[in-house]
């Protein structure tokens, strides 16, 4: 089920970024040629900015795409190694966890004053708030399904690792997910 | 418990829990938030934890999540994507081919031709890893199978890859940009020059290895005619018109770097669909890989947006000016001092992650010296740049070492990287000795 709403968010981040290429292009051939511009569009770049760069986290969680540094625990045992690799996404959960709790504050507080940004659009902002939650708990519960099932694969006897795919890899790989 | 003293243990804890392999983000946000609450809580000399939840959590949200929504950081996906469409489209490696056509006759010309490959590539791209990772997997292969030592077809390309950091656009300065609320396309233009003095050094380290080596790049039967010189170097034009966009875009004032990252991911789309090298499964594959990339890239800015928050409050930042100030440092020890951590650190951590935990520092120690913010940034770039190629953990080497395999081991390949290396040197001088380097494109745009 986490793998499938995984697949959705990424699907929905990936929509945000043409739309953000489309939305930003139109602006300025609309510039160029008709000396307007789209209405509202930094407020829309800006909520589609959160879509584009959170809903995927979760997937890239998934993907182990988050930068650490291996020169150290290179030299350790394989077995340590994991348990520290366990130890990141407990770490993770412990950094989000404030993040989410902040999050679903602020989702409320402009639900409930209805709070909007000042546009032609008047656009309303809850929409960038509740991108904002969806995204944290999703790469929260990735991460908590990450340490639940490394930690049964080390206390059966086997290792983990956290090198399935790497930044450059992601360049030339056909498909990662 | 004062806040200087909590923003000691939090750095220790920041360097103790990298070294034990915990995501970079993770560390710098779950350090910075707990330290953070230490720090309201203790704010009124007595331990009071209830007002310190509320003010840690709005901190934290609104310096995460300002830095996400916003209008202008949009060009880290759109640069991120522009490079994933180009290379499916078989637009980056155009320009390779082209200077291979061209330099093949010339001896070490397909070391040449990578070298100016990885320049294009980077030209577009704004990634110095997936530089070395892609331009890896089509131009050393090729060097190897034509007899050249594994140490000039291995060392050229990572060397090479390293010009994604400088040549715009490239995600290292948009994020220093970030950090130091400089004029990211100013810091595009700034690229310029210092990246092209780069690439020029790298070529003619590879002329003059070869010069004195022959044996190292045997020359080739292979001939093209004049006809097929024109026709490979006429087919690298979109590669032109992309970095002719973006770069002639930003000087003429035409669109910013935001707008000219969108205009060129429209573009290349397009021309990939006109051309029949881009279908619709590419484009969407090219955009999920964008978008995992980019959020691992923007979670560490906002984590470290949140830590660089978190040393506002302790005042750290503020001591070391003073220490440094009290001991008169000059500005040539300065900068040396400088490049002498940054080049340590370059040896063990990745570029992004050294940026983010040494910016808060320096910036404030810069500014006190009132040195120029857009030369430092270059100055920085440099430095990370010359970090991915050097021993022990230079990570463009381990690309290419995990490209060609047992061909050419790492020990190798560091040892072909170290004449590459010295032409880095040089130019780090030359742009530390002489900031109109850097400087001179963007004061003429203004």
């Amino acid at each position: 089920m986490l793998v499938n709403l995984e697949k959705i968010l990424l699907g929905l981040g990936a929509l945000a970024v043409i739309a953000l290429g489309v939305l930003i292009t139109s602006n300025v051939i609309a510039r160029a040629l008709f000396a307007s511009q789209v209405p509202d569009s930094v407020t829309m770049v800006r909520e589609l900015m959160v879509a584009a760069i959170l809903l995927p986290l979760a997937a890239a969680t998934a993907a182990r795409a988050h930068v650490s540094v291996a020169f150290v625990s290179d030299r350790f045992p394989p077995r340590l190694r994991s348990w520290l690799i366990v130890a990141g996404s407990a770490i993770g959960m412990l950094a989000l966890a404030p993040l989410i709790y902040a999050g679903g504050r602020e989702f409320l507080a402009v639900v409930e004053k209805g709070s909007f940004f000042y546009g032609d659009l008047n656009l309303p902002k809850w929409p960038g708030r509740l991108l904002f939650l969806l995204g944290m708990i999703a790469t929260f519960l990735r991460l908590a399904e990450l340490t639940w099932r490394d930690s049964r694969v080390i206390l059966a006897g086997g290792v983990v690792s956290d090198e399935q795919h790497h930044a450059a890899d992601l360049m030339v790989e056909k498909d990662v997910l | 418990m004062d806040a200087s003293t909590i923003g000691m243990i939090a750095f220790a804890a920041v360097l103790i829990l990298l070294a034990l392999r915990v995501p970079i983000a993770f560390t710098l946000a779950s350090v910075a938030t707990v330290a953070t609450f230490f720090i309201f809580a203790f704010r009124t000399g007595t331990f009071m934890p209830e007002r310190a939840i509320k003010a840690t959590t709005s901190m934290v949200f609104s310096n995460s999540f300002d830095l996400i929504h916003s209008y202008d950081l949009s060009m880290i996906p759109l640069f991120v994507a522009l490079g994933h469409i180009a290379y499916r489209a078989d637009i980056t490696t155009k320009i390779y081919h082209a200077a291979k056509v061209w330099l093949t006759k010339l001896p070490g010309g397909v070391a040449m031709a990578s070298v100016m490959g990885c320049g294009g590539f980077s030209a577009i791209t704004g990634s110095s890893i997936a530089c070395a990772s892609t331009m890896g997997k089509i131009c050393t292969p090729e060097m190897l199978r034509m007899g050249y030592d594994p140490r000039l077809a291995t060392a050229s390309v990572a060397a090479g890859g390293t010009l994604g950091s400088l040549i715009p656009p490239s995600v290292l300065f948009i994020i220093y940009g970030i950090f130091t609320e400089t004029s990211i396309s100013a810091l595009f233009l700034a690229g310029v020059l210092p990246g092209l003095l780069t690439l020029a050094g790298f070529v003619l380290v590879i002329a003059v290895w070869v010069w004195r080596d022959p044996a190292i790049a045997p020359s080739t039967d292979q001939r093209y005619s004049a006809s097929e010189r024109w026709r490979a170097a006429w087919e690298s034009w979109p590669a032109m018109l992309l970095f002719i966009l973006i770069i002639g875009g930003i000087y003429g004032g035409i669109f910013t770097a935001t707008e000219a990252a969108a205009v060129c991911v429209v573009s290349a789309t397009v021309i990939g669909f006109v051309q029949k090298k881009l279908d619709w499964a590419g484009l969407w594959a090219a955009v999920k890989e964008t978008c995992v990339q980019t959020s691992a890239i923007f979670l560490i800015a906002a984590s470290a947006k949140i830590f660089v928050a978190f040393v506002a409050l302790t005042g750290v930042a503020g001591t070391i000016v003073g220490f440094v100030s009290e001991a008169q440092l000059s500005l040539v020890v300065l900068m040396l001092c400088i490049a002498l951590i940054y080049l340590l650190l370059g040896m063990f951590l990745d570029p992004i992650g050294i940026m983010v935990l040494t910016l808060p520092l320096m910036i404030p120690l810069v500014e006190s010296y009132d040195l120029n913010l857009i030369w430092f940034g270059v100055v920085v770039i440099k430095l990370l740049e010359i970090g991915l190629i050097t021993p022990p953990v230079g990570l463009n080497v381990f690309v290419i070492a995990n490209v060609v395999g047992r061909e050419a081991p790492i020990d190798k390949i560091f040892a072909g990287i170290t004449r590459f290396l010295s032409v880095d040197v040089i130019v780090l001088l030359l742009i530390m000795s002489f900031p109109a380097i850097s400087l001179l494109i963007p004061m003429a745009a203004r």
